[in-house]
């Protein structure tokens, strides 16, 4: 049987979920002889114009550019993933509003500046997109896990916990029982609760899981502002 | 939209291919540098630019407003493969800022962290990005068939370096343990004597490392290179007059460029390389680094690996030899609110400034990155290579010019950051 064709793309972003697969070592080296890797601009020169099997993006679509690579990918991609929070949620850089973009051009560039980007937003707001690896960075076991189910035609699950569990899991002491904010109760679980057990609040980079309670977590802290960091583009 | 009905892959038959893709910025990226960046080159006018055309995402933007602790959290975001470095700027700046002086464990623990992240980035830029030209490879990974040895040595080296970033940074890309002042968290003694444990298995992957990239032979390229690096509180170049940080937006100028999204960097109008080869510039040249030879900075990263494990080591054992002691230090009383932080990242040096206003909310932020500074010195390298390889064919030139690109290890994303 021919091996299903991989593409691995990214538009703007830190790269930090690629550094993460590559950080899979003897795991990539396995999952690499179970596909073709027909394109990896930061891994490799070789490169396929499709079709692909799986497409797996990583960043913001930024610039038109990029919005219209975005397009052009879907048509060609059997199922198209989003890695990481950028791709999924829009990430850090959804966090600078579009209609502040001008101004901060003319701050940061000068206004002799002719800009690319138009606004940095989720691969959902374009295309539609099979399944959201969540996480600023991914966490490597998740990605296996993801990927592992759409090698053997499985739908790949969104965890159905929130981080609560994870950090119970790690041991945790509960951040908001210490006055702490924490978006851990309404956050999609998964990440081994790995910021909080650094002493860090969690974001909420996982996304929102369903069901969430967020009236419940207002009565103990207004989460607005912790919000802003991961979900000022996604709808809650 | 999120799809909810998931189609198996093999019964998925949507979507068959009516077109190739077509996107024009798709086919001219450069491969294996961290970013989007492309050569332009002109052969007949014997010209060459570097066309930068990563997304802007205006961090110095997105930090306004926030509140100081989250800047270390948010612009480790710049790049994932240097995000301890610019959580480490941040921190110094914003620290700076509220005249905080961190304890000796705490200084202990970052320098550690900057060992880790030193080793990280080079492991990855050496084996990943830079020498499959040298040996005739495409990806990587294709190294695990050709040389195994040198691949299960790649593989230990960035497990260690890996595992001193989650040791004490709580995960290898972006740091958790970090705040104004110190850590959250500290590792246990224990967490350090396995660290160290380790750290000293990996010795023979470090010296073979070095061995390998010591006997390749490096393309011939002259180029009049000014070399600058950060020490002790000062610009140092090995040409010039140093200056004292304080004065570094004066003294590096960065310039639009119509064909960029990341600005140009000078050093006193001059153009100038920062980074491993830099760093190494100012020290005994023990390996026969050639310092005009842009290319040779591979050679100069390997040799970091074995200078930043060996520092490691010697942090390590430090901690293990006094107590250490955990404490998160305080702003002072009417501190000055503007900090400037700068760290020797793996790419050279690197700029963080914070302004803060009496609620510690972030007011102001400039950042300069080692590849803003480098992007200048990688255009005159590129033109000085055409100069000098005019008998050769095109393809090979055009070849050789991409590989210096990688020589400089470009991170294009934290140039436009």
């Amino acid at each position: 049987m021919e091996k299903p064709k991989i593409a691995i793309y990214d538009f703007t972003d830190c790269e930090g979920c690629e550094v993460k697969l590559i950080s899979l070592r003897e795991k990539l080296l396995l999952l690499e002889k179970k596909v073709e890797i027909v394109n990896w601009r930061l891994g490799q020169e070789k490169f396929e114009p499709g079709p692909y099997d799986l497409t797996i993006i990583e960043g913001t679509p930024i610039t038109p550019e990029e919005v219209k690579l975005l397009k052009e990918l879907r048509e060609n991609s059997k199922i198209l993933v989003a890695l990481g929070a950028c791709a999924g949620l829009g990430g850090i850089p959804a966090m600078m509003p579009e209609k502040d973009r001008k101004m901060w051009y003319e701050k940061i560039y000068t206004s002799q500046y002719h800009p690319r980007g138009i606004d940095a937003v989720p691969l959902s707001a374009h295309v539609s997109v099979d399944f959201i690896i969540h996480g600023c960075p991914v966490d490597e076991d998740e990605v296996l896990n993801a990927i592992e189910c759409i090698l053997s035609n499985k739908k790949p699950n969104y965890r159905d916990y929130s981080v609560c569990y994870d950090c119970k899991l790690a041991n945790n002491v509960c951040r908001l029982l210490n006055d702490k904010q924490c978006l851990g109760p309404i956050t999609q679980g998964g990440c081994k609760a790995i910021c909080v057990s650094g002493g860090s609040p969690c974001y909420g980079c996982f996304g929102i899981r369903e069901e969430a309670n967020i009236s419940a977590l207002k009565k103990i802290f207004d989460p607005v502002e912790l919000l802003k960091m991961f979900h000022t583009k996604t709808k809650l | 939209m999120i799809t909810n009905n998931f189609t198996p892959l093999e019964n998925n038959g949507k979507n068959k291919p009516q077109t190739k893709i077509t996107a024009p910025s798709l086919t001219g990226f450069i491969a294996k540098i961290e970013g989007h960046g492309s050569l332009k080159i002109d052969w007949d006018k014997n010209s060459v630019k570097l066309h930068v055309d990563e997304g802007e995402r205006l961090f110095e933007g997105i930090l306004v407003g926030r509140p100081a602790e989250e800047a270390h959290w948010i612009t480790s975001r710049i790049c994932g493969v240097c995000p301890i470095a610019h959580n480490l700027a941040s921190l110094n700046a914003v620290e700076n800022a509220l005249g905080i002086k961190i304890s000796e464990t705490s200084k202990l623990l970052r320098d550690l962290m900057q060992c880790g992240q030193m080793i990280q980035s080079h492991v990855l830029h050496l084996f990943f990005l830079a020498l499959p030209d040298y040996i005739g490879l495409d990806r990587g990974t294709e190294l695990v068939k050709k040389e195994p040895k040198l691949f299960k040595q790649a593989l230990t080296l960035k497990e260690m370096a890996d595992e001193i970033a989650y040791v004490i940074a709580g995960r290898n890309v972006h740091p958790t343990t970090t705040t104004i002042g110190g850590f959250h968290k500290a590792p246990s003694k224990k967490d350090l004597e396995k660290l160290l444990e380790k750290l000293n298995m990996a010795e023979e992957a470090v010296e073979q490392t070095l061995n390998f990239f010591s006997g390749l032979q490096y393309p011939e390229l002259k180029v009049d290179l000014e070399l600058v690096s950060l020490q002790d509180g000062k610009i140092v170049s090995n040409k010039n007059k140093s200056v004292p940080i304080e004065e570094y937006k004066q003294n590096i100028e960065e310039e639009l460029r119509d064909y960029s999204t990341a600005k140009f960097g000078k050093f006193q109008n001059r153009e100038i390389m920062v980074g491993a080869l830099a760093r190494l510039s100012f020290k005994e040249n023990k390996y026969n680094l050639d310092f005009s030879n842009p290319f040779y900075n591979n050679l100069a990263q390997a040799i970091e690996i074995s200078e930043f494990h060996k520092k490691a080591i010697k942090i390590i054992e430090k901690l293990l030899s006094m107590e250490p002691k955990n404490d998160i230090a305080a702003p002072v009383e009417n501190p000055s609110l503007k900090g400037i932080g700068t760290i020797e990242a793996p790419r050279g040096g690197l700029y963080h400034e914070i302004h803060l206003d009496d609620k510690q909310n972030i007011i102001y932020a400039n950042i300069i990155t080692p590849t803003v500074q480098n992007l200048t010195s990688i255009e005159k390298s590129a033109q000085a290579l055409l100069e000098q390889t005019k008998n050769f064919e095109n393809k090979r030139r055009g070849e050789l010019l991409n590989m210096l690109v990688r020589a400089y290890d470009p991170c294009i994303t934290c140039s436009v950051h």
